[in-house]
């Protein structure tokens, strides 16, 4: 049994068609991420995955429960992390998540117990009885996951979880989510942060005008644009190094200026390290270091929802 | 996995759930500014304004102010917190729970029922201590009260279906209806006395049947049967209920 299918999902608000038959699925314990440009249809697809909205043509299941027909049996399984922190200011900690597992129906000894557990597992035991309107934006943060996580769900939604954020709650956040999946806890995660989807999610969805341009392995989608490859490259006096010199190097297609090195864009990296060299040379410089890039998670972001504007000549991907 | 913790089924859990958002409200909006003026306050300046220097008994007055003292404190905390709740995106919260909208909306109208209830003791005292008014029967004073407070919780938590994340836009809305049902309901202008025109809008007003049962504890007497005030009550909660119920899920697609 999946975790969660989509299918054909549509949506439609008046004229604009914000979701087209839109298919997926996600496994038991698998962590899925959800990528796509804003206005792409990711938070119109976590309505209806929660049973918020309804779709105007499809069907979707948690754990084999129609969300529209079984709404209630279905949103028992899931934990719903959302985009914004949003938490009662003038609650403390401890009201609410309280507040939240009696929303769940969570027995009081339970949701003391698992209470206290959040608490401590996200840094916020000693401030439990505080309001929460002094909170940070990362404890808050931490907060909402704890209040996400208060009902054991099988299923967690998670829109932008580190968003923002302070390194310690990312670092936070991050090892909770390793530690989930590894319970086999479904993960369903939004973000903008791709290399936070490459490296949590088992697969990534990427989405674009409503469509799903592409599902597969972060891995296998990098595959997909074997063109995109790159040679990073520093220069002892990069400041004297001009980017519209280095595009001139044969079998560069672009160079992006990245602080203090060049991603030098190509299909051919060898051919461009030995023209970087001679380069080099004539240029009165040295090369400080060198590496060749496979494309990554994002060249295929940007590739299949059409956002280039780094790779020249690159289309999006219908 | 706590996919059922309770043995008392899924009418359990929806109760649970709804005084759980009531116990929310009470903590977070009971003494807000802006709810102690509109629910508190504002009645008592209306009734001054219009009672003061009338030859009336107190016994004619006190049932009249507590009336409408329900009118404006049971319909004054969801106008407020739904609002401010979208602004603050908790009310996704509450949407998104594994509870039906029939609980978020008992809820939302049991805080403003509650807040009510207490308030209407401020009138209600007021006339024991001051006025020393008698209270001929206890029961219709009551159900008046706990039905009529009810109602008017309900029919705040239906305005406040509008999408709007402020407070002001439902409250301009709310004072169109309610201001004129202190008019047509027979709590400062005798029903006998309302021109036959207006007959019709009285009997509109939910209003009208909570005064009416109110003001029978104080005076013994009734312009309908005090069955008639219940049923209309009660038609009128189940009304704004699914008119509510009805309008959250609409706006929420």
């Amino acid at each position: 049994m999946y975790a969660i299918e989509a299918l054909s999902l549509s949506k439609r608000f008046g004229n604009l068609q914000a979701l087209s038959h839109v298919d997926f699925s996600v496994s038991e314990g698998e962590t899925f991420g959800f990528l796509g440009p804003n206005g792409a249809g990711k938070t119109t697809t976590i309505r209806i995955l929660t049973g918020i909205t309804s779709p105007t043509e499809g069907t979707a299941r948690i754990f084999g429960k129609d969300i529209v027909k079984e709404t209630i049996a279905a949103r028992r399984q899931i934990g719903i992390v959302h985009e914004t922190s949003n938490i009662y200011t003038d609650l403390s900690a401890w009201q609410n998540l309280m507040f939240t597992a009696e929303l769940y129906n969570v027995g009081r000894q339970q949701r003391e117990k698992r209470g206290r557990e959040l608490l401590d597992l996200f840094g916020l035991l000693e401030r439990k009885d505080d309001k929460t309107n002094g909170f940070s934006k990362g404890m808050k943060r931490r907060l909402t996951l704890a209040m996400g996580l208060i009902n054991d769900p099988r299923l967690l939604f998670l829109d932008e979880p580190t968003s923002g954020l302070d390194v310690q709650s990312n670092l936070i956040i991050r090892d909770v989510i390793r530690d989930l999946n590894g319970q086999g806890v479904t993960v369903f995660l939004t973000t903008h942060n791709i290399e936070e989807a490459n490296l949590a999610c088992d697969r990534v969805a990427i989405i674009n005008h409503g469509r799903v341009a592409a599902i597969d392995s972060p891995e296998r989608l990098k595959k997909t644009i074997q063109s995109v490859q790159s040679v990073e490259v520093a220069f002892d006096s990069s400041g004297a190094v001009k980017t519209d010199d280095l595009e001139r190097i044969p079998a560069v297609s672009d160079v992006i200026k990245e602080g203090d090195k060049f991603r030098l864009i190509t299909e051919d990296p060898p051919a461009v390290i030995d023209g970087v060299m001679v380069f080099a040379r004539a240029h009165g410089t040295r090369v400080i270091s060198i590496t060749t890039l496979g494309p990554s998670l994002e060249d295929v972001f940007i590739r299949l929802t059409g956002l280039d504007i780094r790779t020249k000549g690159v289309k999006t991907v219908d | 996995m706590t996919e059922s913790v309770s043995a008392c089924g899924q009418l359990c859990t929806e109760l649970n759930a709804a005084w759980a958002i009531a116990k929310k409200d009470i903590l977070i909006y009971y003494l807000k500014p802006n709810i102690i003026v509109s629910g508190a306050l504002f009645p008592l300046f209306m009734f001054l304004a219009f009672a003061v220097g009338r030859p009336a008994e107190p016994s004619t007055m006190i049932p009249g102010l507590i009336a409408i003292t329900i009118l404006f404190s049971a319909s004054s905390i969801e106008p407020v917190s739904i609002p401010i709740e979208r602004r603050m995106k908790t009310f996704d919260r509450l949407i998104s729970a594994p509870i039906t909208l029939h609980a978020v909306v008992l809820g939302e109208s049991l805080s403003g029922f509650l807040y009510s209830v207490g308030i209407a003791f401020v009138p209600f005292i007021a006339g024991i201590v001051l006025f020393g008014t008698p209270i001929l029967n206890i029961a219709p004073l009551v159900l008046g009260v706990i039905l009529t407070a009810f109602c008017f919780a309900t029919m705040g938590t239906l305005f406040a279906a509008y999408p709007t994340e402020s407070p002001g836009d439902i409250m301009s809305m709310l004072n169109l209806v309610r201001l004129p049902l202190i008019f047509v309901s027979g709590v400062f202008i005798p029903l006998s006395q309302i021109p036959a025109a207006g007959q019709f809008i009285t009997y509109l007003s939910p209003l009208t049947y909570g005064n009416d049962l109110i003001h029978a504890a104080y005076a013994g007497t009734t312009s309908f049967n005090p069955l008639v005030d219940i049923a209309m009550l009660c038609i009128f909660i189940l009304l704004f209920q699914f008119a509510a119920n009805r309008l959250y899920k609409k706006f929420n697609e």
